[in-house]
């Protein structure tokens, strides 16, 4: 008797904790054999016909990358006058087997656009685009889209780089400021696109400040908030006086406020978590993309293989300054970059720049950029494609 | 100077570890094998911080002081309370240790995740705690003393927590090997049915240990959601225990369930994870760094088991379920 009342309380406690921990599935019930004929994208789609499917790493309670994609979503929704229906997210689905499920199962229920948003989905995507050719995929961070030839494959990404140069404007002014030159930087993983990011950040300083340099340690893991945070202290230890980070959690911004230095965040204002650090943060508005590719949908017109756009598009942009902390003239810096930028006046990767880093096919490759000159990134492709390492930034491990 | 930097960052990397350990070594003297830990750990994280951050948003005049026991109180509580589901499902009802305590891991992730997001959401973005808490959950316990010389920067520059740990530690360490109380708690861990014989309340004493072993696990979890240099700054992260509830459970096993032994492995561990950040080796990939403590615990496994010193023993009765009825 009393093992079958164990039972039941085990059972009681697994129950509840699939009730607490939320499942796959959210928001909108998908309809069982709904949609029945599958239109052709190249006639368009009637809006209320739409479903349009979403998978995610992680799901919004990271407060970083996924909420902020998630945002766009629901911008886009309300932008086109959508209803919320329409929309199936596919939460915590990882970088294996469980995502060609999660794709299969956006298909079941009807979508035809689906979108993921990291870059391990990428090849269960184009498997699917190629065995799907009446729906359209879109892989955000991902690169294959171009080498693949398949006309529904498509690769997008923000110009976050542009919104990075603008933050390390707001932190070179600060450095200057305090009367320091070091930065530090918690970034997750040695690949293009954090390299592109950090690199990016440091110019921004290194344009108000020209002998400022920067430290980086990589956490190897894109949300691991203890590990940013013992990051975040180390460069501190290291004399580092403002840092910015390319990983999900407020851990490097509270870090930063307990030691009293400077953050510039990611993703999300960061201002709340830490009111006395957060400078500011270079985030991404996922909904400009989102409502280009649904309404190309919409009108049978096709989607663009690569898309990338930046700041003149709103598709980056800062959150708001914290002015009680930034340094005197940030805002004005930063709104004359910003115009400059747009303005085709300034490039992020101009010269003179030395530098050497892996390519892709895992070669040590260096480039020099002369005065006058610039490097095009996210142009060939929309995923950044700058992995070098140039001289001022000091890579710790 | 970096060494020392090295050093203190250790320490206070080691403290949610520590804590974690002394709880579950606890735990495990009386024979309950709880791998809940990690469960624990969340539930402790969010009350704590729960408490604190209601603390501040309803009452007009938030004290610091006020804010912080609420903290260690709320977070003790609601991590006891995990171990005590533990408990009735395994002493009560003597359900598989193993598997209840898996199940408890299970519940308090997503316990723990659940009220983070609710918290968040009705903050409208963070929910952080007020910037003089945070201040109080990091600050050196003496300012004056940690800046005096090296030595004082050695000794006191860590937050209060990591003091309360260490003591923590010491009075475990005498509770089990010089109280009579503790020698019984050995004894129930050792062989229930003989410590019943011998009259102690077997079941008593496995409800009071894993209860009061699962509030101690679950301070650890409020370090990691209060303090800033290994841990979250005082904010909900989502996931943000992220293992440490696991590490604290092979621990107990690298301490051969000793709790002085308890903070020499925590401090082994700590200095471990951040080693690679102070000392990076550029050709030594960063998985090592993060391998080493479990092949030293695989080490230490081998090596006690083929020295078989008694001392240096798990409990006998470790992870077995006590029928009176079948002595």
């Amino acid at each position: 008797m009393k093992k079958v009342l164990a039972l039941i309380l085990s059972l009681a406690l697994l129950i509840a904790v699939a009730a607490c921990g939320g499942g796959k599935e959210t928001s909108s019930p998908a309809p069982s054999a709904g949609t029945s004929s599958p239109s052709e994208p190249s006639k368009g789609i009637a809006k209320e016909d739409l479903k349009i499917g979403f998978i995610h790493i992680s799901d919004p309670s990271d407060k970083g990358y996924t909420f902020n994609h998630d945002l766009g979503t629901w911008k886009m929704v309300e932008a086109l006058g959508l209803s919320e229906d329409q929309i199936i997210n596919k939460y915590n689905v990882g970088e294996d087997e469980g995502c060609a499920a999660a794709i299969d199962e956006l298909i079941e229920a009807g979508c035809q656009i689906i979108f993921a948003t990291s870059f391990g989905h990428g090849s269960y995507m184009q498997e699917a685009a190629a065995a799907h050719p009446e729906i359209e995929f879109c892989h955000a961070t991902g690169s294959g889209a171009a080498s693949s030839g398949l006309p529904n494959f498509h690769n997008y990404f923000t110009a976050i780089y542009e919104a990075r140069f603008l933050g390390g404007i707001a932190a070179g002014l600060k450095l200057k400021e305090l009367g320091e030159t070091k930065l530090g930087y918690v970034a997750a993983y040695p690949y293009a696109e954090v390299i592109s990011g950090y690199t990016a950040f440091y110019l921004g300083a290194k344009s108000v400040l020209p002998e400022v340099t920067m430290d980086v340690i990589y956490t190897n893991s894109w949300h691991d908030p203890v590990l940013e945070a013992q990051a975040a202290q180390t460069l501190i230890d290291g004399g580092c006086k403002v840092i910015s980070q390319h990983s999900d959690s407020t851990a490097p911004a509270t870090t930063a406020q307990s030691n009293g230095v400077f953050q510039v965040g990611y993703n999300a204002d960061m201002i709340d978590a830490a009111p006395n650090a957060s400078i500011i943060s270079a985030r991404s508005d996922w909904s400009v993309y989102l409502i280009y590719a649904v309404t190309q949908l919409m009108n049978g017109e096709p989607i663009a293989t690569d898309w990338c756009a930046g700041l003149s598009e709103g598709a980056v942009y800062m959150s708001p300054l914290n002015e009680a902390i930034a340094a005197p003239g940030t805002k004005e810096a930063i709104e004359k970059a910003k115009q400059d930028i747009i303005d085709g006046k300034l490039h992020v990767f101009a010269g003179p720049l030395t530098g050497s880093g892996v390519n892709f096919s895992g070669e040590t490759e260096t480039i020099t950029i002369p005065e006058g000159e610039w490097f095009e990134e996210s142009k060939k492709q929309s995923a950044p494609y700058w992995f070098y390492i140039i001289d001022g930034i000091n890579v710790l491990g | 100077m970096n060494i020392l930097n090295f050093f203190i960052a250790s320490v206070l990397s080691a403290c949610p570890l520590l804590f974690g350990t002394l709880g579950e070594t606890l735990t495990e003297r009386s024979g309950n094998l709880n791998l809940g830990v990690e469960g624990m750990m969340f539930m402790g994280g969010i009350a704590g911080l729960a408490g604190s951050y209601y603390y501040e948003t309803l009452s007009e005049n938030p004290v610091v002081w006020v804010s912080v026991v609420i903290a260690i109180v709320c977070s003790f509580l609601c991590a006891a309370f995990g171990a005590l589901i533990y408990s009735v499902l395994t002493i009560t009802f003597r359900a598989n240790q193993n598997v209840t305590g898996l199940a408890l891991t299970i519940f308090g992730t997503g316990f723990g995740n659940f009220f983070g997001e609710l918290l968040s959401n009705s903050a409208g973005g963070y929910a952080a705690v007020g910037n003089a808490t945070k201040v109080a959950f990091n600050a050196p316990i003496s300012a004056t003393l940690a800046s005096s010389s090296v030595v004082g920067k050695l000794l006191f520059s860590y937050n209060f927590l990591v003091y309360i740990a260490l003591a923590l530690a010491l009075f475990l360490t005498y509770f089990i090997n010089h109280t009579r109380t503790g020698l019984n708690l050995w004894a129930v861990g050792e062989r229930h049915a003989a410590a019943d014989a011998a009259g102690i309340n077997v079941t008593r004493y496995k409800y009071l240990a894993t209860c009061i072993g699962g509030g101690i696990t679950g301070l650890g979890g409020m370090y990691i959601v209060m303090n800033s240099a290994s841990g979250v700054g005082g904010v909900w992260v989502h996931n943000c225990i992220s293992g440490y509830g696991w590490l604290s459970v092979a621990l107990v096993i690298f301490a051969m369930w000793h709790p002085s032994r308890a903070i020499f492995a925590s401090f082994v561990f700590g200095a471990l994870s951040v080693a690679r950040f102070y000392f990076p080796v550029s050709f030594l990939p960063d998985a090592i760094y993060e391998v080493v403590p479990y092949i030293a615990t695989i080490v230490v496994l081998i090596s006690v088991s083929m020295r078989s010193r008694r001392r240096l023993q798990p409990p006998a009765s470790l992870g077995l379920a006590y029928f009176r009825e079948e002595r």
